[in-house]
């Protein structure tokens, strides 16, 4: 691989995390902002407000007018978006390398001094109101929110990161302010960058910017454990055309880089491409479901694994024995080491290709750096090399007892 | 960047961009005639075809095929576009070797197995149905009718329902001779082995070399005007607009001036229709413009979606935009801002390797050349106002609107439709 593979890191004084990596090739730059400011940090009476703050930290900062950033990155030929999680939110802007170090600038202004105007306040929370009216129109996106409710009852992944709309419908700036106040301090932020940056010196403006003058705090202690609770329920949604059977599982967490490894092995081999054993089984022989898919979604209190079978509600029982009969078999046979190496070749070259981009390779970096991982590019490649049809049956296997999962079904209405 | 052309035995021609990043290839072979090409009565054979070819070809069959790729980590798609049937391969370059001589063997001796065909079918059903449940298809595929009626453009790739359900592999049999007889272009790019041309042989090759040619920029499907305003019963939260008219394709004189004034509307957080309709009112979350690149006459399409209590004024507002582009010219702020987001976006769309072989596959696949993009980017600089505004006249004078929602909603917009006067536009001059 003719890629550098070894992020350069450094620290500011006040704790926040800067990591780079030159990629001479890339046409654009990537800024990449992160800070654990994720909807698990929101306290109880604070649902939503951690999406409607990335909403509102575009409509201006102190110096920057509602529009002006956006205005400004965009006539530079860049452009910029930011996405908010449960466990973090990250701002980022892709810009050809000429405006970078502005666009740099205006970021770090934007994130860390957002306005907080009234008026625009009230404008935003109707956008925001329109963003949960379309992901309810989604059944599918209700039937998966409804999933993660019953999934993680106690815990803040079971929370719709977009927020309750009783809530949202009473927000009030200040109580952003002291959200904003709260969480965006040095100990939960880092920045990445990747790029052409070759005499662009970003690392030196932030070290002389806004960010460095941060005064230091201690870090948001570390999410509560994750602990998902099984079950099993049935609904009927409106406007579904063919019936769901979605079941979420709980595997190791992202700091368990080993464990990650071994759940996006076993989810390969059962279920990505047409030789994994569900979509074999289910769709290619019995021709039961539309599709299936399943998923690991990583996260830092407790990564998910979460499946979709989409098939006619008769379906459904069939269904869903085969996917205990799959699973049983998995507990009963060791898996042939040619199936190892199959998941194992797709989830390497999966990561590979994931570092031809900027974006995703600030990132993968970005996220690593936030959460105390400082790992080289690859670390994922060799943490593959590692597992064992043994050890994946010994380790892995067994979390993704059907029993374990909560299973939910939903029908056409 | 260093680039390769030459032709396959048959007449294919092949670019190859050799990149320095992951040691990995990103080949597509575009061959023109997608879904637009389906014979009547058959709306949906071209992406039925694309998915059974790989079900079995040459010596593999369809498990023995999926085992090759799926083992060396590679991706190998097949699909299907309104203007093309696309063989999509994505593989570690030390793969390319084994991988690499599938492309061909796919088009030239697919098995069509009568069982895979099958399944195939009642997935693509399947997928159609489940399309359903989502408000801006609905609204989406109103608007496609209303523009392109039982025209080439006027049916989803997936197919028709009643027409699609019949298929066979008679069907497919008859449709596989058709590719290539538009030409076809392969583009590769990454870091592909010195060798490359021994790999880009089919497997077996009972019947000669495949024929085909670099295509040609014939002229595509035409528009067909339809209802001006259609509506979609939906129990829905929101009203889903769209607001379209059919343009030009590709490579013709005005594209570039609509390409710009899709820059100018819909892309990024300083577009117009994000400020106009987002900013400025919260009328919605989701706003923009969808103009896909097409050989025939594309779609301009204006969409948002807004809740049912505020159907009527989000589509005053809508249409207002349409007609502020028929009215005003630019700013040159507003023209220079446009220039440098297109300019911006040529640079976001190079940045992999799957991404650069797309597009100019793309642009080969139109007849158009390799360097295309870079001679668009020039000539937007000279571009003024008017020229945009001449194009928005000449083709954007008498959009459609389709909407989708509660029955409250659809009513209140239909209002609104009514009494705007784009609903009812003085005949404009020629086009």
């Amino acid at each position: 691989m003719a890629v550098a593979t070894e992020p350069s890191r450094s620290r500011l004084a006040n704790g926040v995390e800067v990591v780079h990596l030159e990629m001479a090739e890339a046409p654009v730059v990537c800024l990449d902002f992160w800070c654990k400011a994720g909807s698990r940090l929101e306290e109880p009476e604070e649902s939503g407000l951690a999406h409607f703050l990335e909403h509102m930290v575009f409509k201006g900062s102190r110096s920057l007018a509602p529009g002006e950033f956006d205005h400004r990155v965009e006539s530079l030929g860049g452009s910029s978006n930011a996405a908010t999680g449960f466990d973090d939110v990250h701002f980022h802007v892709l810009i050809p390398p000429e405006g970078a170090s502005e666009a740099l600038e205006l970021l770090l202004e934007l994130v860390l001094e957002p306005r907080l105007g009234d008026e625009d306040f009230q404008m935003e929370r109707q956008v925001v109101l329109e963003e949960l009216n379309q992901s309810e129109d989604q059944p599918e996106e209700v039937a998966f929110q409804t999933l993660l409710a019953l999934a993680c009852p106690n815990h803040s992944y079971g929370r719709a990161i977009l927020g309750e709309r009783s809530q949202l419908e009473g927000h009030q700036p200040a109580a952003m302010a002291s959200f904003h106040s709260r969480i965006y301090q040095p100990g939960n932020i880092s920045v990445a960058l990747a790029g052409p940056l070759d005499q662009l010196d970003l690392v030196e403006r932030i070290e002389a910017g806004p960010l460095a003058g941060l005064a230091t705090t201690a870090a948001t202690p570390p999410p509560a454990a994750l602990a998902l609770v099984a079950g099993r329920q049935q609904l009927e949604l409106p406007r579904l055309e063919a019936a769901r059977i979605l079941m979420a599982w709980q595997l190791p967490c992202a700091h368990d880089i080993d464990g990650v490894m071994g759940g996006d092995l076993i989810t390969t081999l059962l279920a990505e491409g047409r030789r994994s054993r569900l979509v074999t089984r289910l769709r290619e022989e019995l021709r039961l479901v539309e599709s299936i898919d399943l998923d690991l979604t990583v996260l830092e209190a407790g990564s998910l694994a979460l499946l979709e079978a989409v098939c006619a509600p008769a379906h459904v029982a069939a269904v869903e024995a085969e996917i205990g009969a799959i699973w049983r078999q998995l507990c009963d046979e060791l898996p042939g080491v040619a199936e190892l190496q199959r998941a194992q070749r797709l989830v390497a070259n999966g990561h590979r290709f994931s570092l031809e981009s900027a974006a995703s390779v600030a990132g993968l970096m970005g996220s690593n750096c936030l959460w105390g991982r400082p790992l080289p590019l690859d670390a994922p490649l060799l943490a593959i090399e590692q597992w064992t049809v043994d050890r994946l049956q010994e380790e892995i296997v067994p979390l993704l007892d059907p029993e374990r999962a909560f299973t939910l079904v939903a029908l056409p209405a | 960047m260093n680039l390769e052309r030459f032709h396959l035995p048959g007449g294919c021609p092949v670019w190859v961009q050799r990149r320095s990043g992951p040691d990995l290839i990103s080949a597509k072979l575009l061959i023109p005639g997608g879904s637009a090409a389906d014979p009547p009565g058959s709306r949906g054979v071209t992406q039925l075809l694309a998915g059974v070819l790989t079900r079995g070809c040459g010596p593999l069959s369809g498990d023995q095929l999926a085992e090759l790729v799926e083992g060396r980590g590679a991706g190998l798609r097949c699909e299907t576009s309104e203007d093309a049937l696309i063989v999509s391969l994505k593989c570690a370059s030390s793969d390319s070797e084994a991988l690499l001589p599938l492309l061909l063997t796919l088009v030239q001796t697919p098995w069509l197995q009568p069982d895979q065909v099958t399944l195939e079918r009642d997935l693509n059903l399947q997928a159609l149905q489940r399309q359903r449940e989502d408000p801006f298809q609905l609204a989406h595929d109103q608007l496609r009718h209303q523009l392109y009626g039982q025209g080439p453009y006027g049916h989803d790739p997936l197919g028709v329902e009643g027409e699609l359900g019949r298929l066979g592999p008679g069907d497919l049999a008859a449709r596989l001779p058709d590719l290539g007889l538009q030409g076809a272009v392969l583009v590769i790019c990454g870091q592909p082995p010195g060798a490359l041309k021994e790999w880009l042989t089919p497997l077996d090759q009972p019947q000669g070399p495949w024929k085909t040619f670099a295509p040609h920029q014939n002229p595509g499907p035409a528009g067909e005007g339809g209802e001006r305003l259609a509506l979609v019963p939906d129990e829905t939260e929101q009203l889903v607009l769209m607001l379209g008219a059919s343009t030009v394709p590709l490579g013709a004189p005005d594209a570039l001036a609509l390409r710009l004034l899709h820059c100018h509307l819909g892309i990024g957080m300083s577009s117009r229709l994000f400020v106009a309709l987002r900013e400025e009112h919260g009328l919605a979350y989701d706003v923009g413009v969808h103009a896909p690149a097409r050989r025939g006459a594309a779609p301009f399409v204006f969409h948002l979606s807004s809740s049912a209590d505020r159907a009527g004024e989000a589509t005053t507002r809508l249409l207002d935009e349409w007609q502020r582009l028929l009215e005003e010219p630019l700013t040159a702020a507003e023209l220079s801002l446009a220039v440098a987001k297109f300019r911006g976006q040529e640079a976001l769309g190079r940045q992999t390797c799957s991404q650069i072989a797309d597009r100019h596959a793309l642009l080969l696949s139109h007849g158009l050349d390799w360097d295309y993009a870079d001679g668009a980017l020039a000539k937007s600089r000279q571009l003024v106002p008017a020229d945009l505004l001449a194009a928005a006249r000449r083709w954007l004078a008498r959009p459609a609107l389709s909407l989708c929602g509660p029955a409250t909603a659809l009513a209140a917009a239909e209002r609104s439709w009514q009494r705007h006067r784009l609903s009812d536009p003085p005949a404009l001059a020629t086009r």
